[in-house]
């Protein structure tokens, strides 16, 4: 090795190795202060999902169609509802359980209503993981400051028979089985215990 | 324990990983040593195992598609468009111009991102430290592009069965041509730190030689078979998508040692530097996804569709019996292939030379065991 | 008039003799303080150390380094010292213990020992032996024992190789080193520090101009002596983690650490004694100097370790032996038809 190198070209390639670490001891350090100083997230940042409600009314816009729980790959939602007296579905119970979700946003692009959407917020960290599932109140709460355009496509009066009657008849070939009330998904600590 | 006898050197068994700050993820290599010199190196695979096949037999073909992104999560990009490649196949769905262009876009930036990951687990097992950082400073520009467009920074869930899932936004273009228009000079950069340096020459030169009848048997492809001389590209053999409409050049080797595979990638940096810069000139406008039924359910049939991963070939194997989930879905990876050449190579180098060798490997554990 | 820091002591000194105590205790007292003083710079010196590398190593990274303990982590050392302080000192059943104690205390004070002998400033020496660069060389050959007490007691073939290695590295480097400085020694023909940097006096006079090669051969050596990358394999935390020190926690870890630190400071300020005109300058006191020009060589040091891949073990011993070695000679030979 030692007499075949050619020592001069060596030494050169030595120096201009030094030269490009000096010029970046000089240069702008790209480190971002986290807490102090925050990343601005795109827009469209996939992070926790949050429950949308109509901004004059303040209702949620989920009409219980329950197509983002049969899209969701993860079964992380969990859904409840009865059918009210004017024959509408009405939800019972929506949860949402963030340490199984893997954040894809499918749930987002199957919801027809805007009524579900991933926010660009991230910090959510706990110490119990029970806490990760986060009920309908909380998803609601999380969602009143989020921003969206609405892209309604169909009247939630006129949709809703149709909406029923396409998700009875692909019962068969649903996706995943979606908890409704077969599992009980209020009682979080026992969920919880079981994962 | 052996009898050391008269004249005998004793051999002793090292264990390296499966948790080693070198391996490239949970490998166990169980090495039998004399000393430095490496008598037999078995990889024990596994560790990372979880039955992404079969649980995409339960999953519809889109929500497939998250599942795959964390098959191989360093090129993402490149599981979702294998598998939408193949499930476009057996439905004969034909994805729209302006969908194909930004699935280049995506993958040949999915690419530069995942070499220079390699290049920076590479330099750092070699012991050059600074290398590694500077090419994550660049891989951050690459993922806030991902993530203005798609949402995640590293499993996007964007190349859907027909095209892609949302439209590229205003910010994508300017932020896009200028890390196009300086990548150049970081690679440059990079290059005065390690190519012609003495000791990364010491290191790699005639260092892991893998030549071209080994990679031929064991069915090595990508980076590793064009280092030993082999100029097969899947982009430019079995095009796929619209890569004939791109000048690119294919970066070969001649020895196969570790320099070598060092080299072809870091020129496919630049080419596909180019290649992005070629695809955001001649972006159409139009449609990003094709028009296709709500509920997507393909004809019965089998495929294997494969792509030119920036591993190697990836390939995968979809079986479809009429339903909305695939009956079978087999993945390839190039990883895995790669992975068998160790024991081929190992015996008689130093450790430190198998250290290098295995990293110029570039393998990805995800991809080994799915 | 300007306060020199010589004549102070000077004063101390008097005060203590003035004080009509036997003789033996007056020697007595002023050996130990001198000690406490170098002992105190020395822990100041690690001290900055160890924060100054992170920050270099994180600006030549493009990162900033620690920033959270006092302004721009300065209190970063501190920090770590309380957190090996406070360790659990584990020592495996197996290890031979009379070695396993011993070698981190032998690696520290043989580095540490070696201080006694620098010319830190004008008249601010601890002592002034007339062989000192041969009583440095000599005491810093005592790491490669501890190294090695530390490989062998430790009872893991991990530490062995790791041991092996560093002891290997070491007493190979140290001929190309000796050889570097002879050049120097020949030229002022005298062994004694101070003579060294009394020649020195003019810039023009300093030895990195007289005898560059031999500057070059004994940074290059000297970044071998001390570990460093490129030469830093028995560290390498890639290859067999950590290397001789894998058994060691808490206060013995911190000692193997101090001792590095140590250790790298005084190869630079030897290079400062032997070739960069010791503690000579305008303007600024001596003793500044001293350390700054120590610290440029320390961050020349550390500037290779950022930049550069590391060798291999035989490419290491090749390196010294057929290329190192004989260009020593040859500059050995040069100078001694100059300085004749």
């Amino acid at each position: 090795m030692a007499y075949d190198l050619p020592v001069l070209s060596g030494i050169k390639n030595l120096l201009i190795g030094l030269w490009v670490t000096l010029r970046h001891l000089f240069s702008h350090a790209v480190t971002l202060q986290y807490p102090t100083e925050r990343w601005p997230m795109p827009e469209r940042s996939r992070g926790v999902v949050v429950l949308l409600s109509n901004k004059e009314t303040g209702d949620l816009n989920c009409t219980a169609c329950m197509l983002c729980a049969k899209a969701c790959p993860c079964a992380a939602i969990m859904i409840e509802r009865h059918r009210g007296d004017d024959k509408k579905w009405k939800i019972d119970s929506f949860s949402v359980d963030n340490s199984i979700c893997c954040y894809c946003g499918l749930c987002e692009e199957a919801c027809n209503f805007d009524a579900i959407k991933l926010t660009p917020k991230y910090e959510f960290s706990t110490y119990d993981k029970p806490s990760l599932t986060y009920d309908m109140h909380r998803l609601q709460e999380l969602g009143r400051d989020v921003a969206y355009t609405p892209r309604v496509r169909k009247t939630p009066a006129a949709a809703t028979p149709a909406m029923t009657a396409t998700t009875e008849a692909g019962g068969a070939s649903t996706p995943m089985a979606p908890r409704t009330a077969t599992e009980t998904p209020t009682n979080s600590s026992e969920k919880g215990g079981s994962a | 324990m052996r009898e050391p006898a008269a004249g005998y050197s004793e051999e002793f068994e090292v264990n390296m990983g499966p948790q080693h700050p070198s391996t490239h993820g949970v490998l166990r290599l169980l090495l039998r040593m004399d000393g430095e010199i490496i008598k037999n190196a078995e990889p024990h695979v596994g560790y990372l195992h979880r039955a992404i096949e079969k649980i995409c037999e339960n999953r519809t073909y889109p929500q497939c598609i998250p599942l795959l992104d964390r098959f191989e999560y360093v090129t993402s990009m490149s599981t979702e468009e294998v598998f939408c490649l193949a499930a476009e196949r057996i439905a004969a769905i034909e994805v729209p111009e302006r969908a194909e262009y930004l699935r280049i876009i995506m993958l040949e930036l999915d690419r530069i991102a995942s070499h220079l990951i390699f290049l920076g687990t590479f330099s750092l097992d070699l012991g050059a430290i600074t290398p590694f950082l500077y090419c994550i400073r660049e891989r951050e520009t690459i993922m806030d592009l991902f993530e203005m467009t798609c949402g995640q920074r590293l499993t996007y869930n964007y190349i859907r069965v027909g095209g892609v899932s949302q439209d590229i936004p205003e910010q994508f273009l300017p932020l896009a041509r200028k890390f196009v228009d300086t990548f150049q000079h970081r690679v440059d950069d990079y290059e005065a730190l390690l190519t012609e340096n003495p000791i990364f020459l010491a290191r790699t030169k005639n260092v892991g030689i893998v030549n071209k009848q080994v990679c031929l048997d064991y069915g090595a492809s990508g980076p590793v078979l064009r280092a030993a001389g082999v100029e097969w590209d899947l982009r430019r053999d079995d095009p796929y998508s619209i890569y004939d409409r791109f000048k690119f050049e294919i970066p070969t080797g001649t020895v196969g040692d570790v320099w070598d595979r060092y080299m072809v990638r870091v020129r496919e940096l630049r080419q596909s530097n180019e290649i992005v810069r070629q695809a955001l000139d001649q972006l159409p406008t139009g449609d990003i996804k094709a028009k296709m039924k709500p509920l997507f359910k393909p004809p019965v049939g089998e495929v294997y569709a494969r792509i030119e991963n920036s591993r190697g070939e990836m390939g995968c194997h979809i079986i479809s019996d009429g339903s909305t989930k695939p009956y079978r879905l087999k993945l390839r990876g190039g990883s895995f292939c790669h992975t068998q050449l160790i024991p081929e190579v190992a015996p008689g180098i130093m450790i430190a030379d198998l250290v290098a060798m295995f990293a110029s490997l570039d393998v990805i554990l995800p991809e080994v065991d799915r | 008039m300007r306060l020199e820091l010589s004549s102070l002591l000077k004063v101390i000194g008097d005060w203590i003799s003035s004080l009509g105590l036997p003789v033996w205790l007056v020697d007595l007292i002023e050996m130990c303080g001198a000690a406490a003083m170098v002992m105190g710079m020395a822990f100041l010196i690690i001290l900055f150390l160890v924060w100054w590398e992170r920050k270099l190593s994180g600006h030549f990274q493009q990162r900033l380094g620690p920033m959270r303990t006092g302004w721009h982590g300065w209190l970063q050392t501190i920090a770590d010292g309380i957190k090996l302080f406070q360790k659990e000192d584990i020592i495996p059943k197996t290890v031979d213990r009379k070695v396993f104690y011993w070698a981190p205390v032998i690696c520290f004070a043989s580095s540490f020992a070696a201080f006694a002998c620098l010319p830190w400033g004008k008249n601010l020496w601890p002592t002034d032996l007339n062989i000192g660069i041969l009583y440095i060389f000599a005491i810093t050959t005592f790491v490669v024992i501890s190294l090695l007490m530390a490989g062998w007691s430790s009872n893991n073939k991990y530490a062995l190789l790791g041991g092996m290695r560093s002891a290997a590295q070491i007493v190979s480097y140290e001929v190309p080193l000796t050889l570097s400085v002879l050049g120097v020694i020949v030229a002022t023909q005298s062994l004694s520090m101070v003579a060294i940097v009394g020649a020195q006096e003019k810039v023009y006079n300093w030895f990195i101009f007289r005898q560059p090669l031999g500057f070059l051969i004994y940074l290059i050596a000297a970044t071998a002596e001390t570990n460093r990358a490129p030469f830093d394999i028995p560290e390498a935390e890639q290859e067999l983690v950590a290397g001789f020190n894998i058994e060691y926690s808490g206060m013995k870890f911190a000692m193997f650490f101090m001792a590095e630190f140590l250790n790298l400071f005084l190869v630079s300020a030897v290079a400062v004694t032997l070739f960069l005109g010791g503690w000579h300058g305008p303007f600024l006191p001596s003793w500044l100097w001293f350390l700054l020009k120590a610290f440029f060589i320390v961050f020349v040091i550390i500037w290779f370790k950022w930049t550069y891949p590391r060798l291999r073990v035989d490419q290491l011993m090749e390196f010294c032996w057929k290329f190192l070695l004989p260009l020593a000679f040859l500059n050995l030979i040069v100078a001694g038809f100059l300085f004749r």
